[in-house]
């Protein structure tokens, strides 16, 4: 299921991001690999904060889709 | 010799207080060729033949953002003597994934592990020795903000240097891919100097979209690469960027196993996090930032028990330019016995405009002091990621915000801000825009027609702000449907920093920083334009004969602007106030503070109040309360002050643009009070219908339908990532 979906505090697996290459390639060098682990903070109406690699990122809804847990 | 040293590293690793500690105030600011990414050089302090090169905060060399490539293509192509990477040492994990390419660049390459002093709190340690051994190259460990360490780690880089020490890590990735990677740096040896072939047979590797730009190889020779790539494709089943991207991560894994113990795996939320939870709350967010941003205006420019800003403000008009310095000099200049002609160029013309302007620095001072705060601890890219969901709906991004708070101190600064929204036309438009925000200046305009006219209703200074927010809104929304601007925003991703105490030094630099761009308007544009006025307004031709004039219905400023009245006659400025109203609408090209003093000036008022309360009733009597808000609204639509313009054109980087932006600030302000003055007028019967009344509707119908007209939709995905943008 995308990110989006995810509750919150609770520790997932990215398993596949999808969409065009340079999304993919881009959302990779902010840390979001596949097997990685990710945790949402808070979520505001698909808009959301993530914990991945001990740090906090904040995503809007689009990008936070394309993440598959 | 001259030793250059890059400074890389991510954004918020504390780079900025690095380069600050290094290089002191012997720094020079500019932008990157071409594009307007900031520069920043330095010398360091003690060493004169070794300069700084700051770069811009990033998090990979990939060619995806604007940042990545301006970094990259210095570190290829000017390749200097060593790079100084520091990196966070509380989020060392994820910095390391730039540093390792930073090592594949084959360039002497020092790390340096900052924010130890967190570290230790946190009760982590990382073995400096371990990680040198595993990055190949020499590792220091620093806290930049308390000055630990920061000048060995920069002796530490003109050694590494001057023995031009370069690192050579292998065995990064699988078996195979070394392999391929191998084999590609045998065909790229003959057209890449030996230094770099690494660092290009990776990238040839990732099929790197910039690097077939560069290297022009043969077509025999790109079959042969294709086909060793495709071969490790297949075997791993996955394309080769992602091959690199995930054996990087892996192998920065086992490293930090290696060389960093952390005390506890963290799974508890952070205090940074437990702030987060509320302050970005779904339903508090909103009323937080506003209640935040209350108290902060409070402070700067209200007018209560504990507004600063405002008693400075209030010192520095009524006694420090209305009797400290205008006593000095009428002391020296009468000892002196000057005539009276200098006399009254010194006293009223210079000093009463630059004081006008100087009088707003402590109030400007409050509100930077205030925001530079909210941005040192953490707050400010919050705010960014709560508004982006709002300004998204017209077009901008969340991004586009913090200039827009800025601007309510000053325009400049404000605009200036605006450098941190990556992608192109985001930032064009938050340009365009963030000058309809009521800025402190244009704050006077608003005092003297509520007290004059509108019988001081806050009603009149709330609905300012109203009027500039819709402006905004409403451009984002037309401007989006055009060709130059139609794609969604860039789509937000942003690192949010934890939270921390702010510190002096950022906040003061900060503050600075903004501050100055305004205070140094006082000193140049506007002190030539009160002398030029000054002239304009005390001469003029009597009987033929050109002289001093002793009423200035009579002065050159009032030919020029009977001259121009015309123009704004659709406005409603007619009859006695028409060409005062045209004069200080020009004269607030100058400084919109400048509007109020040159009606005080026009109405034979020497010196005027900051609004100008001497002159309400004159005022009252020549505007009718319709003609009075087209007034407002339009000189609080208009193009911006001459500094404000400077800044638009800087950071426009483009005369078209440039122009294009002010000429649609002038349209729109023109149309917006033309609209309100004849279809307000009618409905309040003060205006009869005529032809002016035909051409608002036309305008309106106009407005409305480039509204919501079906915009045009870019062929290719919303998304352009590749002018994605991550700030700090
Ligand atoms: N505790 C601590 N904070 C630091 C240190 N170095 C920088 N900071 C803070 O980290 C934040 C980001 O620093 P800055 O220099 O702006 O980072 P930049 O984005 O890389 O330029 C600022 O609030 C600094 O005060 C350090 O050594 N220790
Ligand atoms: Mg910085």
């Amino acid at each position: 299921m995308p990110l989006t979906f995810a509750q919150l505090n609770q520790e997932y697996v990215i398993v596949r991001i999808t969409g065009q290459d340079k999304v993919r390639a881009h959302l990779r060098n902010l840390g979001f690999v596949e097997n990685e682990k990710v945790s949402v903070i808070q979520s505001i109406q698909g808009n959301l904060i993530v914990s991945i690699k001990g740090v906090r990122v904040a995503l809007d809804k689009s990008l936070a889709n394309r993440i598959m847990i | 010799m001259e030793i250059k040293i890059a400074l890389a590293g991510n954004p918020n690793s504390g780079k900025t207080t690095l380069f600050n500690q290094l290089t002191g105030s012997r720094q020079r600011v500019g932008n990157w060729p071409g594009v307007t990414v900031e520069k920043k050089e330095g010398t360091l302090k003690g060493e004169n033949q070794c300069t700084i090169q700051d770069l811009p905060g990033i998090y990979s060399l990939s060619p995806y953002s604007l940042e990545e490539v301006v970094s990259r293509n210095y570190l290829v192509n000017e390749k200097p003597d060593a790079i100084l990477n520091i990196v966070d040492g509380t989020n060392i994990e994820r910095n390391l994934y730039l540093t390792t390419q930073l090592l594949e660049l084959g360039i002497p390459t020092v790390v340096c592990v900052n924010m130890m002093d967190l570290v230790k709190r946190n009760g982590d340690q990382i073995d400096i020795d371990k990680l040198s051994e595993k990055l190949d190259c020499p590792v220091v460990s620093i806290s930049a903000l308390k000055g630990q360490g920061t000048k060995e780690a920069a002796l530490k880089a003109i050694k590494t240097a001057q023995a031009h020490q370069v690192p050579r890590m292998d065995k990064v990735y699988a078996k195979n891919v070394e392999a391929a990677l191998e084999q590609i740096e045998a065909i790229l040896s003959s057209s890449v100097d030996n230094g770099m072939l690494r660092w290009y047979s990776i990238k040839v590797f990732e099929r790197d979209e910039r690097i077939h730009e560069i290297l022009k190889l043969k077509e025999n020779e790109k079959k042969e690469i294709e086909t060793i790539i495709q071969k490790v494709e297949n075997e791993m089943d996955d394309d080769s960027e992602s091959i690199i991207t995930s054996q990087r991560y892996d192998h920065i894994g086992q490293i930090v196993q290696y060389a960093v113990k952390k005390k506890s795996e963290k799974h508890a939320l952070s205090v940074s996090d437990k702030i987060d939870k509320i302050v970005t709350n779904r339903i508090l967010a909103l009323p937080i930032f506003i209640a935040i941003m209350y108290v902060v205006y409070t402070i700067a420019m209200g007018s209560t028990s504990i507004s600063i800003g405002t008693m400075g403000t209030d010192w520095a008009n009524d006694v420090l330019f209305g009797e400290i310095v205008p006593n000095f000099f009428d002391g020296i200049l009468t000892s002196l016995h000057v005539n009276d002609v200098l006399y009254g160029l010194i006293m009223d013309g210079i000093l009463g405009g630059v004081g006008a302007v100087l009088g707003f620095v402590p109030q400007i001072l409050v509100l930077f002091i205030l925001l530079s705060v909210m941005e040192d601890i953490g707050y400010m890219s919050r705010v960014a990621f709560i508004m982006d969901r709002i300004f998204r709906r017209f077009g901008l991004s969340g991004k586009s915000f913090i200039p827009m708070l800025v601007a309510t101190g000053c325009g400049v600064p404000g605009i200036m801000a605006s450098r941190t929204i990556e992608q192109d036309r985001d930032r064009k438009m938050t340009i365009m825009t963030t000058g309809f925000i009521p800025c402190g200046a244009k704050m006077p305009i608003i005092g003297l027609f509520a007290g004059a006219v509108f019988g001081g209703s806050s009603l009149v200074a709330t609905s300012a702000f109203v009027i500039g927010i819709a402006a905004v809104i409403l451009s984002g929304i037309m401007l989006k449907k055009f060709k130059a601007f139609a794609g969604e925003p860039a789509p937000f991703v942003m690192e949010l920093p934890s939270y921390h105490l702010p510190s002096l030094g950022n906040v003061v630099r900060a503050t600075w920083e903004r501050g100055w761009s305004f205070i140094k308007r006082a000193g140049s544009i506007i002190l030539l334009s009160s002398i030029v006025l000054w002239f304009l307004q005390g001469f003029g031709f009597t009987d033929g004969q050109f002289g001093m004039v002793a009423d200035n219905n009579t002065s050159l400023l009032a030919n020029i602007g009977n001259a121009l009245a015309w123009i704004f006659a659709p406005l409603g400025w007619i009859g006695d106030m028409a060409w005062k109203a045209t004069v200080a609408t020009f004269t607030g090209l100058i400084a919109k503070e400048e509007v109020v003093n040159t009606f005080g000036v026009l109405y034979n008022f020497a010196e005027v109040s900051e609004e100008g309360n001497e002159i309400w009733t004159l005022i009252a009597r020549d505007f009718t309360p319709i003609a009075a808000y087209s007034f407002m609204i339009f000189n609080l639509l208009c193009a911006p002050c001459f500094a404000a313009m400077g800044a638009i054109k800087r950071e426009m980087n483009n005369p078209k643009w440039t122009l294009a932006a002010i000429g649609y600030m002038c349209v729109f302000a023109y149309v917006s009070s033309l609209i309100v003055y004849q279809l307000g007028g009618l409905i309040l019967g003060e205006v009869t219908f005529s032809i002016w009344t035909i051409v608002a509707l036309a305008l309106l119908a106009g407005i409305l339908y480039l509204l919501f007209r079906p915009g045009y939709k870019p062929k290719t995905e919303a998304i352009d990532i590749q002018k994605i943008s991550i700030a700090k």
